[in-house]
């Protein structure tokens, strides 16, 4: 595992970029201090801490209540921006950003994107770190200088001298710690996980497995929202059916890349009509195999339009798309040559049998190839 | 002033219908051809038939141009997970495809009247279908639509008629006349003939071009051609084109 770490701030600060520069604490009165800025820590103040004390130190700083709504949008936001870069992404809403980059042909370059996109979604140079798993990433991040990496490439060498505080132990297993002397990750990593297991039980031996560069953890890939709409807006309202379906079609065509990026189907379909009078009007389906291209949207979609009376001029046009689906099977249409799925054809070969009966579309299948006979030398079966 | 209207009036489309809604002839894409590994490739001047467009083969009888539509059929066959007849007279014998080595399990034939056989067409092409050969008219209502269908799929569609009515003809992007100028003998047996194919419309390159082709009979499902379509040096190759059929 080839792990980068991109260190930012904390993002229920991120979301004030107005107050940067200047001490800001968060966190809900009668609780913890949740969050501090660079600039809140020199005064003594730590997250964790109570808020009553970090106000007492750092009189001066600005006070903001959390959001954690809007610190898990913009988590979102960042993972989203990170997606296509790495296989495997995680983000933290503490301000840490993960990225597998093992497999990545050209890791530097996955890297240099990220910290461009960090840096525009926070508006601050991130810190970052290269290891072979998350926590060395992590603690070579915070080692870095903004917009500058440190590279590990022995774990157990580059964590040994480092304070143990850097592991994720309470403040009593911290000082328990610091009891039995192992006040370096390199005393940590020399005893052994079971004797530190019996003094601070499982943490104990995750913190050797740690202080090792044994990595135990794992990344928890972030996956995009499997969840899809697109919508236009009409001013002055359209009646023309003709209308109507060319915007459709240019929906459908901007879902459909949508999709493609995501390696997505859709396997329910929804348009919603918004009226200029009225109730708007909507239709669903659920679809047996995921739709995933243009011309597929754009067939179900196409033909509601079609059959539909609107009421009133229409001021809105709604196609969403609910349930998405993995369509990795999909890629099955790079062995079919240049045309489209076979699940498409044959909806189209059933729908045409469902009209004119079985017999209209056949494939010939070699039967008495030899026989002087033609209606002999093969025979039809229905598609 | 005039190009401050029309500036306007082009945003006002691409706001209303959407930015592919108007697009300049520049940023449209070139022409995909798919190659058929025959003569008509340089004869459309685009190293192979247009995708998305009618490509017509016509001339009387006993010209030539069924048995290379079903050269062309059998190579989509091998190439294409789907190519269809569409057969409204259902006269097509998959026997005479044989000797062209096809890939039969790819291979469907659509068995309509004249009127559904337009819609079975135009279904298909959405679908996304690689080939449709068209063995007769499609009635002109449908011929918008099929366009339409083949142009957003890219699917080739091939048409072979005696003489098309002037929908088919206006529709059509690429039309090629055959016209017979002798029979070919081989040990006293008629084995194949020599026909002068001629460009008679393009919409995807210059209308230009005219070969000589000798085109082999098939002689039996025992002895697949390689080669069944030849074509025959020229002088006269690059001649100029007669103009459009309609």
């Amino acid at each position: 595992m080839r792990v980068c770490c991109g260190l930012t701030r904390h993002l229920e600060l991120a979301k004030r970029t107005d107050l940067y520069g200047s001490p800001v604490i968060v966190g809900r009165w009668d609780d913890h201090v949740i969050a501090a800025s660079e600039e809140a820590l020199p005064f003594g103040v730590a997250p964790g801490m109570p808020l009553r004390q970090a106000e007492h130190l750092c009189p001066q700083a600005t006070f903001l209540s959390p959001d954690p709504e809007a610190a898990a949008r913009l988590r979102e936001l960042i993972s989203s921006a990170l997606y296509d870069l790495a296989p495997v992404v995680e983000v933290k809403v503490e301000g840490i950003a993960w990225l597998d980059v093992s497999g990545v042909v050209r890791p530097g370059d996955s890297i240099r994107e990220a910290r461009r996109r960090l840096r525009t979604a926070i508006g601050r140079e991130p810190r970052l770190g290269v290891g072979p798993g998350p926590f060395s990433a992590r603690v070579a991040a915070t080692r870095a200088r903004p917009g500058r990496v440190v590279q590990v490439e022995d774990a157990r060498a580059f964590l040994a001298p480092l304070p143990s505080r850097e592991l994720a132990l309470d403040t009593e297993q911290l000082e328990r710690l610091d009891l039995l002397g192992l006040r370096t990750l390199g005393a940590v990593a020399a005893i052994g996980p079971r004797e530190l297991e019996s003094q601070l039980g499982r943490e104990g031996r995750h913190a050797v497995l740690l202080a090792r560069g044994a990595e135990p953890d794992e990344l928890t890939p972030w996956r995009p929202p499997q969840f899809s709409s697109a919508h236009r807006q009409f001013e002055p309202p359209i009646e023309d059916r003709e209308a109507l379906l060319f915007v459709s079609r240019a929906l459908c065509g901007d879902l459909a890349d949508e999709l493609g990026l995501r390696g997505a189907g859709a396997k329910r379909v929804r348009m919603r009509l918004v009226y200029e009078s009225g109730d708007p009007e909507e239709r669903s389906s659920i679809v047996r195999h995921p739709l995933s291209s243009a011309a597929e949207l754009f067939g179900l979609i196409g033909g509601w339009i079609k059959e539909w009376q609107p009421r009133a001029p229409i001021t809105e046009l709604w196609i969403e798309l609910p349930v998405l689906e993995t369509a990795g099977r999909r890629q099955l249409r790079l062995w079919a040559g240049n045309d489209g799925t076979s699940e498409e054809v044959a909806a189209a070969v059933e729908r045409l049998q469902e009209r004119h009966g079985a017999l209209v579309v056949l494939k010939p299948r070699p039967a008495f190839i030899s026989s002087p006979l033609s209606d002999q030398r093969f025979e039809w079966v229905s598609s | 002033m005039q190009a401050t209207q029309l500036e306007h009036a082009i945003s006002t489309i691409r706001v209303r219908f959407g930015s592919q809604a108007l697009t300049r002839a520049g940023e449209l894409p070139p022409p995909q051809p798919w190659p058929s590994s025959t003569p008509l490739d340089r004869l459309s001047g685009i190293e192979g038939l247009p995708r998305g467009r009618l490509t017509l083969l016509t001339g009387s009888g006993t010209s030539g141009k069924l048995t290379l539509a079903l050269n062309l059929l059998a190579a989509a066959t091998r190439e294409f997970a789907h190519a269809v007849v569409i057969d409204p007279r259902g006269d097509f014998d998959p026997w005479s495809l044989s000797p062209f080595d096809p890939e039969l399990s790819s291979l469907s034939v659509v068995r309509l009247d004249p009127e559904p056989s337009g819609e079975a067409a135009t279904a298909l092409a959405r679908a996304g279908a690689g080939f449709i050969l068209l063995m007769g008219e499609i009635p002109e209502p449908w011929l918008g639509p099929l366009e339409a269908s083949a142009n957003r799929s890219g699917t080739v569609l091939v048409g072979v008629v005696d003489a098309p009515g002037r929908a088919l003809a206006h529709a059509s992007s690429l039309s090629l006349g055959f016209s017979r100028i002798d029979w070919v003998w081989d040990r006293g047996e008629l084995v194949g003939l020599r026909t002068i194919t001629r460009c008679l419309k393009n919409r995807v390159a210059p209308p230009l071009g005219e070969s000589e082709l000798e085109i082999r009979y098939p002689l039996g499902p025992q002895l697949p051609f390689s080669t069944p379509v030849i074509e025959v040096p020229l002088e006269k190759a690059e001649m100029e084109c007669v103009s459009a059929v309609v």
